[in-house]
């Protein structure tokens, strides 16, 4: 037996030893009407709190509503002091009668998780106190009689300072006064309460608020009875057969803990027979999971792992909620992340069957998960086919620029130059001649500015003669060292190679652009179906693949190969440029 | 003797230009190599005609071209390019210049003919 069964079984044992202690007690009343009626019913009322309240306790121990509730039980069993004939234990009573209302309420307005969150609860809880405290104690010192000034048969007042009764029914009536304004506070803050909860919860709600309200009804009706001052003995049996609901309370908060069990069951099992629906007749999932937990808002994410991040249905990026209204529960799969459920904050403390509906959709979610991943990749094809458009377009345009500027430019002045020599060739040779070299230089230039322009657009010593030659050119033309350490043994097809040229091309440009290394080497090999080709310097380092249109534009350029390209590059330690290439 | 400001951002046209016109027996008496250097220097030098290259680095040409010939003895504009001047549209036509020549069939006769 662990230590808290074995206090809560003390425990209970003692609410049974008092509640038969106080059978003599409350048989042998001579001032109390319908004794048999009053006694069974406190006793019931009692042991139902302090029964159910240590079964809550001990099936959540952290919840302080087991306490409240064992609590309630106690001090309404203590209440049966009332009916004693001896002077000193019932004005213990007397004194004790209010409690069981001030935990009733804190009990009712903290369901169900034990805490009070707002002020008004707060409130309404602290009044609720103080009615039953000091209220009920101030009359005490004026009244002869104090169960009531017209008790002629009650045990007299051991503390009676002055019978003064006006004193005493005015503070009796405060009294009251205050205790309806709790009354009325706590169904305002319980409605308040209720609004909040999502509809799951409202279900396992509902049975504790429908006898709480009947409760709380009769309580109010029969504290405006005494507020009206009517007392006779068929105010008596009212009392008590309104007292009815109260016992029942216990119950439904038993009611309402199991409910919640069984909405969690009938959740989750209700999600499962929708998963397992036809496809054409079958919803998302996110809509399945938000219907189950009752929460439009609640959200899916897959995890995509090459990305390290969570996706939506449509493949577009999740992120997970900061601020305190939303919460996250992570879903698993054999181990491994498989997707997030976004939800309401109120819902934190429904985690277990989070968890559960999480494998129980475990199957479906992997299979949405797929789907968000190929929408994630086709909508980065998508992007990254715009990318290569763009980046060709800008080429073009370059292109365009290039030739305009340099050898068309040179060509018009040849042109006119030439024009010029034509003219002045018989009055002026030698003039002529010069004009002829000057010429001549022009069209040497312009002939090497399209040579380098054409190489530009494409190699042709790699189509010609292969990737190590056209690399080993490169290498050549570069202001730093470059060794080529390893070059395929044979052609590759002309697309890898093309990809795998660039890819060398615009890596050296870097290191001669930015790297300020004194050396840099050039390896691409081949195995397992694809080709791996690595640029490497002993520069600065702390190159970023996210900017800079060159890198990005070498990774659509790979990408479009299904291959992959690494930037590696801490600062000061030199930078590595990887491609990978299936090339089968 | 016609004077004639030469404004293109290659300096290896405008020599050629220079040497082509200066053969023909116009007066060049500067050069400008891009738009606000050349709606400077057409303020000071109050050249008779303005060879004007379309593309410039900093302006518009065609925009060049309106605000030279603005004022009522606004010098004449002769706009050139490397490309054909059908590839500009209507432009030049809406562009108060006297005509377009092709860079390289500048010549002094054909200058001329604009002018006439």
């Amino acid at each position: 037996m662990t230590g808290l069964r074995r206090a809560l079984t003390t425990i209970g044992a003692t609410a049974l030893a008092l509640g038969l202690i106080t059978v003599p007690v409350a048989l042998g009343s001579n001032h109390t009407n319908l004794r048999g009626l009053y006694l069974a019913e406190q006793l019931v009322i009692g042991w139902s709190f302090v029964g159910t309240g240590l079964f809550m306790w001990w099936r959540r121990p952290e919840n302080r509503l087991g306490l409240l509730m064992t609590a309630v039980g106690f001090t309404w069993l203590l209440g049966i002091l009332l009916a004693t004939n001896d002077r000193y234990l019932f004005f213990l009573g007397e004194l004790v009668a209010g409690l069981p209302y001030a935990f009733l309420v804190q009990m009712l307005v903290s369901f169900p998780d034990g805490h009070l969150h707002t002020r008004l609860e707060r409130l309404v809880v602290a009044a609720a106190w103080f009615d039953v405290t000091i209220m009920q104690w101030a009359p005490l010192p004026f009244l002869q009689f104090p169960r009531s000034p017209h008790c002629e048969s009650c045990p007299a007042n051991p503390l009676l300072a002055a019978n003064h009764m006006q004193i005493a029914d005015a503070l009796e009536k405060a009294q009251a006064v205050i205790a309806v304004t709790v009354l009325l506070g706590l169904i305002v803050a319980l409605v308040r309460r209720w609004r909040g909860f999502p509809t799951v919860r409202r279900r396992s709600l509902a049975p504790v608020l429908w006898t709480g309200a009947l409760a709380l009804f009769v309580l109010i009706a029969s504290l405006a009875a005494k507020l009206s001052g009517t007392e006779s003995p068929s105010v008596d049996t009212i009392y008590l057969l309104g007292l009815l609901p109260l016992a029942a309370v216990p119950y439904s908060f038993l009611a309402g803990l199991m409910q919640s069990r069984f909405s969690r069951a009938g959740a989750v099992s209700e999600l499962v027979a929708r998963l397992s629906a036809a496809p054409e007749r079958r919803r998302s999932l996110r809509d399945a999971l938000a219907d189950a937990f009752g929460d439009p808002s609640l959200m899916l994410g897959y995890w995509l792992p090459d990305r390290e991040q969570y996706v939506d249905a449509d493949g577009h990026r999740v992120e997970l909620p900061r601020d305190a209204g939303r919460a996250w529960t992570p879903v698993q799969r054999n181990g491994a992340p498989l997707a997030v459920i976004v939800h309401d904050a109120a819902l934190a403390d429904e985690c277990q069957l989070l968890t559960a509906a999480g494998a129980a959709a475990g199957l479906a979610l992997e299979n949405e998960r797929l789907q968000a991943e190929l929408r994630a990749r086709v909508e980065e094809l998508e992007r990254s086919r715009q990318r290569l458009i763009e980046a060709g377009v800008a080429e073009r345009r370059k292109l365009e620029r290039n030739l305009h500027d340099g050898a068309q430019q040179r060509l018009v002045a040849l042109s006119l130059n030439m024009r010029l020599a034509r003219d002045r060739i018989a009055d002026d040779p030698d003039g002529a001649r010069e004009l002829i070299v000057e010429a001549m230089g022009e069209l040497e230039s312009a002939t090497a500015e399209l040579r380098e322009l054409a190489r530009g657009i494409h190699p042709a010593v790699l189509s010609d003669r292969g990737l190590p030659a056209a690399v080993k050119a490169l290498a050549a033309r570069m202001p730093v060292p470059v060794s080529l350490v390893e070059m395929p043994p044979a052609r590759l097809s002309p697309l890898v190679e093309i990809a795998s040229y660039y890819v060398v091309a615009e890596a050296l440009t870097n290191v001669a652009k930015y790297a300020r290394a004194t050396a840099a080497e050039v390896r691409i090999t081949q195995s397992n179906g694809s080709v791996t080709v690595e640029v490497s310097d002993d520069g600065v380092g702390g190159a970023d693949p996210e900017h800079g249109s060159g890198l990005r534009g070498l990774a659509d350029r790979v990408g479009s190969l299904d291959g992959s390209l690494e930037v590696d590059s801490p600062a000061r330690h030199g930078t590595t440029v990887r491609a990978t290439i299936p090339c089968a | 003797m016609v004077t004639v400001l030469i404004v293109d951002d290659h300096p290896s046209f405008r020599t050629s230009a220079r040497r082509v016109l200066e053969d023909a027996g116009y007066q060049v008496i500067g050069e400008a190599h891009d738009g606000q250097s050349a709606l400077a220097a057409a303020r000071v030098l109050r050249p008779a005609v303005i060879l004007l290259d379309v593309q410039l680095p900093d302006l518009d040409g065609f925009e060049v071209a309106l605000q030279l010939t603005a004022d009522e003895d606004a010098p004449a504009v002769v706009l050139t390019s490397s490309r054909e001047g059908n590839e500009f549209g209507g432009l030049v036509a809406a562009s108060r210049a006297r005509g377009f020549l092709p860079k390289d069939e500048v010549s002094g006769p054909a200058l001329a003919a604009l002018l006439r």
